[in-house]
């Protein structure tokens, strides 16, 4: 298989996580979607090291990190979902507006 | 005794704080005790000195006139200014301690029965105490520079003391007045000061008389400076024509007008023409003007005292005529003489104001038409009244005897023409001293009511008196007696030239007294219809006089011309003058101001404002965008991000 | 054999990342993001880094999509199953999203005859060594990412005391 491929289907796959980003009205559908921008970059870390760098491993410690701090976002992010939910009982992005100016 | 003489004067001070500021105010208040007691021992310390100085027990210093000369750098302003606390003593200074004591002890004793019913009495001792250690410091002063000071600070408590019972007009106008005329004659005094100062270089009166002794000074200099000071003594001394103030300084209390201005203050103009005597000494022409103004004052106060019915009043003018006899002594190269009429005029002065104010105390009245017949009521009152008048007048053997003797005495060896003036002025004090006792103590009552109310004095009041009257009596005597004062207080100068027959002098000094009291008893013992008639004869002559000769008028013009004056230029300065430079000039400004406005409120402004408004109608503009959705800034930032990089790409 | 098990693996992902996307009812949505996660393990698989494939397996499958699933039971409601879960502007999040794909694919382009030419090693012992010496300090500070991340977890869900 040519790297070409892989990166096509993490780029596609990061694409559909943006879409998703941006769309949904549901907070944990926006998580969601960035979980899935995550997961195409790391498919596009993994590829790349898988094929031009055969040798070395960083890569795939890069992407190891990056499991990481995506597990931390996740917890805080789905946190504060429930505290917000808890607080004015709805999770819908469009019904938090105290940034308005 | 003599090395500590600096504290006399600086005991009355402190006496005087402790007064002003301890205690309680009040009828019953214990402070003028605290006073009497203060004064009583610097009387004994300066009494003591005297006793000594007199009879020659404290020798004078080597070659020089002064006993004691002792001082300490006090204020230094670069290398030429220098300034220094001092003592001087020598003659008349050891005299006016003793006077000043004397009398400012007597008169504190005096007040307790006086002022016994006033509410300020705590302040009233506060203020005598003051009075006392500024005058006090002023005979000590070696320095012209602090005499000055301490020249003001008992022109102040002069102020303080006429203006005492403030609450009247009549004191509050006084003592404005006072203030304000002495002040007038203090920038003559200021003058003499700065001008000694610049010749010299020095403010130290030792110092000084060494540099004149030498011809240092030139004479018109000199001239200038005694004239300067001349000025300041005639304030301060009431002589003409600035001796207004006197006659309204009595409506002060009676005790105060005794201390003040009859005994102490009033001499001060003369102490400082003595204490600078060798400045006038190498200057004839202030010494001839002070002679002049001298006679004319005693002249002049002497025929207002004839026509005044006020009893203060008539002691006033006695003042300032008995003052001219100092003045005119001095200027007569009298120097002896007319310290020792200093001398003994401030025991029969004293001892007459404070004999008025017991009058005064038992009558409720100024005014001696409403006396008459009161030896009966206050025998002790009447009788030392009498031996002052008696004295004053000029009774041989009696102490004014031998002081005016001695002036007289002086006035003929210098000018026998001024002699005369001041022989018939002697007469004339004869004559109105002798009518003023006849008119109060002698004849019949002439207001029944007031009469029977009189009643004698309290001891407190009337021991002084009788302290005063021993002194009137025999001070004179005692003092001519085998030259003790005359090798006290003297200065070698010049002397007159004109020798006179032996019996001439006292021969017409005898003649001028029995004319002038045998006149006063026959025109006013009886009824007073005769001097009424004459009065109506010569109602011009004494309208002048009861005008003071329109002095008064004559300043009041002088003010009055002032204003006038003041007022035109007042017109002038703002009709014209701020018509044509100010106003014009400001008009020119706010024709410039206003196009400055114009073009800032249009241009400049507006480019402001338009800024301003520009950043708000974007910033509301912007506001529409951002609804608080952090899902659309993601948007934006997603939109941004593609389009930045399609267009990065596609390069 | 290889090209079957990509193309498989690969059209799982694109198929359950839209239907993540797309589905309405979100705990469809959140079992759909476990099954993509998992062939994107499998797509690690396929890439030689067996490493990965288990922690993708460990961390996201059976961490993230199963915390996911607890919070949309826990948060959410009835009427959600019903209403419309994209916003209105879908459009134009379409575009972006169509515009970004095209940039990235015009650069992927460049790699199409890149090939493997090295057999697949195991990686295990490789990571290790690298995370205790050259990413040590990295290492240590997801440490203090994940505690940081723990506490502020516990902190915002925890129940409001009543004062």
């Amino acid at each position: 298989m040519t790297l070409s491929a892989y990166l096509t289907v993490a780029g596609l796959l990061f694409c559909i996580g943006l879409f998703g980003a941006l769309t949904r009205r549901n907070t944990i559908g926006i998580l969601m979607g960035i979980e899935l921008m995550f997961n195409a970059a790391n498919l596009n870390l993994v590829a790349f090291n898988r094929f031009l760098h055969f040798d070395r491993l960083d890569g795939n410690v890069m992407t190891l990190f990056i499991i990481g701090v995506a597990a931390a976002e996740a917890v805080v992010g789905l946190a504060l979902v429930v505290a917000i939910y808890r607080n004015i009982n709805t999770i819908y992005a469009e019904d938090f507006n105290l940034l308005k100016g | 005794m003599l090395q500590t003489a600096y504290l006399i004067p600086l005991i009355p001070l402190v006496t005087s704080l402790v007064i002003l500021f301890g205690g309680k105010e009040g009828k019953d208040s214990k402070m003028p005790f605290l006073g009497i007691a203060a004064m009583g021992w610097c009387f004994i310390h300066a009494s003591v000195v005297f006793f000594q100085a007199l009879t020659g027990r404290i020798a004078l210093d080597p070659g020089n006139g002064y006993f004691l000369y002792e001082q300490l750098p006090w204020l230094a302003w670069g290398d030429r200014l220098r300034i220094y606390l001092g003592v001087l003593i020598d003659g008349p200074a050891v005299t006016l301690l003793f006077v000043v004591t004397l009398v400012s002890l007597l008169v504190q004793i005096y007040s307790l029965g006086y002022m016994h019913d006033d509410k300020r009495k705590k302040r009233y001792y506060a203020f005598l105490s003051f009075f006392t250690s500024a005058m006090l410091g002023m005979v000590l002063s070696s320095s012209v520079f602090i005499l000055f000071a301490c020249w003001e600070l008992v022109g102040v408590s002069s102020y303080l003391l006429i203006g005492f019972w403030f609450e009247k007009p009549g004191p509050a106008y006084a003592s404005k007045k006072a203030f304000m005329t002495t002040k007038l004659a203090d920038c003559g005094f200021y003058v003499g000061l700065l001008l000694l100062f610049y010749y010299t270089g020095t403010f130290d009166l030792v110092q000084i008389g060494n540099q004149v002794e030498k011809g240092l000074i030139p004479v018109n200099v000199l001239n200038a400076i005694g004239i300067g000071f001349l000025i300041g003594a005639i304030g301060k001394s009431a002589q003409l024509p600035l001796f207004i103030w006197l006659p309204d300084a009595m409506e002060g209390p009676t005790p105060v007008s005794a201390l003040i201005h009859a005994a102490t203050m009033v001499v001060a103009g003369i102490y400082l023409i003595a204490r600078t005597y060798f400045i006038f000494n190498a200057a004839p022409a202030a010494l001839s003007a002070a002679a002049w103004v001298g006679l004319f004052t005693a002249f002049i106060a002497a025929t207002m005292a004839v026509t005044a019915y006020d009893i203060k009043k008539v002691l006033a003018y006695s003042t300032i005529s008995q003052l001219g006899y100092m003045m005119l002594g001095l200027g007569v190269y009298g120097y002896t003489s007319a310290l020792f009429h200093l001398t003994t005029h401030a025991f029969f002065k004293a001892l007459l104001f404070l004999g008025a104010g017991s009058v005064i105390h038992a009558v409720h009245s100024n005014d001696m038409r409403d006396m008459g017949g009161l030896l009966k009521r206050m025998p002790a009152t009447g009788t030392t009244v009498g031996i002052a008048t008696l004295t004053i007048a000029g009774m041989p053997f009696l102490s004014g005897w031998w002081s005016k003797e001695a002036i007289l005495h002086d006035v003929y060896a210098y000018s026998p023409g001024m002699w005369v003036i001041a022989v018939f002025t002697a007469g004339l004090t004869a004559f109105y001293m002798a009518r003023m006792y006849v008119l109060t103590f002698l004849g019949t009552p002439r207001n029944n009511e007031k009469y029977e109310h009189a009643h004698e004095s309290p001891t407190s009041m009337t021991a002084p008196l009788w302290v005063l009257a021993g002194f009137s009596l025999l001070a004179g005597g005692i003092l001519h007696y085998n030259h003790l004062f005359e090798h006290l207080v003297h200065f070698d100068g010049q002397h007159g030239k004109h020798h006179a027959p032996a019996f001439l002098l006292p021969g017409a000094a005898i003649f001028v007294f029995i004319f002038g009291v045998g006149l006063a008893h026959k025109l006013y013992s009886g009824s007073l219809e005769t001097a009424k008639s004459l009065r109506k004869q010569f109602s011009w002559a004494v309208d002048t006089l009861e005008k003071r000769y329109y002095f008064d008028d004559f300043f009041l013009w002088l003010v009055d011309l002032s204003d006038k004056l003041a007022a035109a230029a007042f017109w002038i300065d703002s009709k014209i003058i701020d018509a044509i430079f100010i106003d014009g000039w400001a008009l020119v400004v706010r024709a410039f101001a206003a196009v400055h406005d114009f073009i800032d409120s249009f241009f400049v402004d507006g480019a402001v404002d338009g800024v301003g408004t520009l950043t708000q109608d974007a910033g509301s503009g912007l506001r529409k965008l951002v609804r608080g959705q952090v899902q659309e800034y993601l948007l934006y930032v997603s939109l941004a991000v593609a389009v930045y990089a399609t267009f990065m790409l596609s390069r | 054999m290889e090209q079957i098990v990509f193309y498989s693996l690969s059209a799982v992902a694109l198929g359950a990342g839209l239907a993540v996307v797309l589905m309405r009812n979100v705990l469809h949505s959140a079992l759909m993001l476990g099954l993509a996660l998992m062939a994107v393990a499998g797509l690690f698989g396929s890439l030689g880094a067996d490493f990965l494939f288990a922690g993708q397996i460990v961390v996201y499958v059976t961490g993230v999509a199963v915390l996911v699933l607890f919070v949309v039971m826990l948060a959410g409601r009835e009427s959600d199953l019903h209403s419309v879960q994209t916003n209105e502007k879908w459009p134009l999040a379409l575009a972006i999203a169509g515009v970004t794909f095209c940039g990235l694919w015009r650069l992927f382009c460049t790699y199409s005859n890149t090939m493997v030419r090295t057999p697949a090693v195991p990686t295990t012992e490789g990571i290790g060594i690298l995370l205790l010496s050259d990413y040590a300090l990295p290492f240590e500070l997801i440490s203090l990412i994940l505690l940081a991340a723990l506490i502020g977890a516990i902190h915002f869900s925890r129940a409001e005391e009543k004062q």
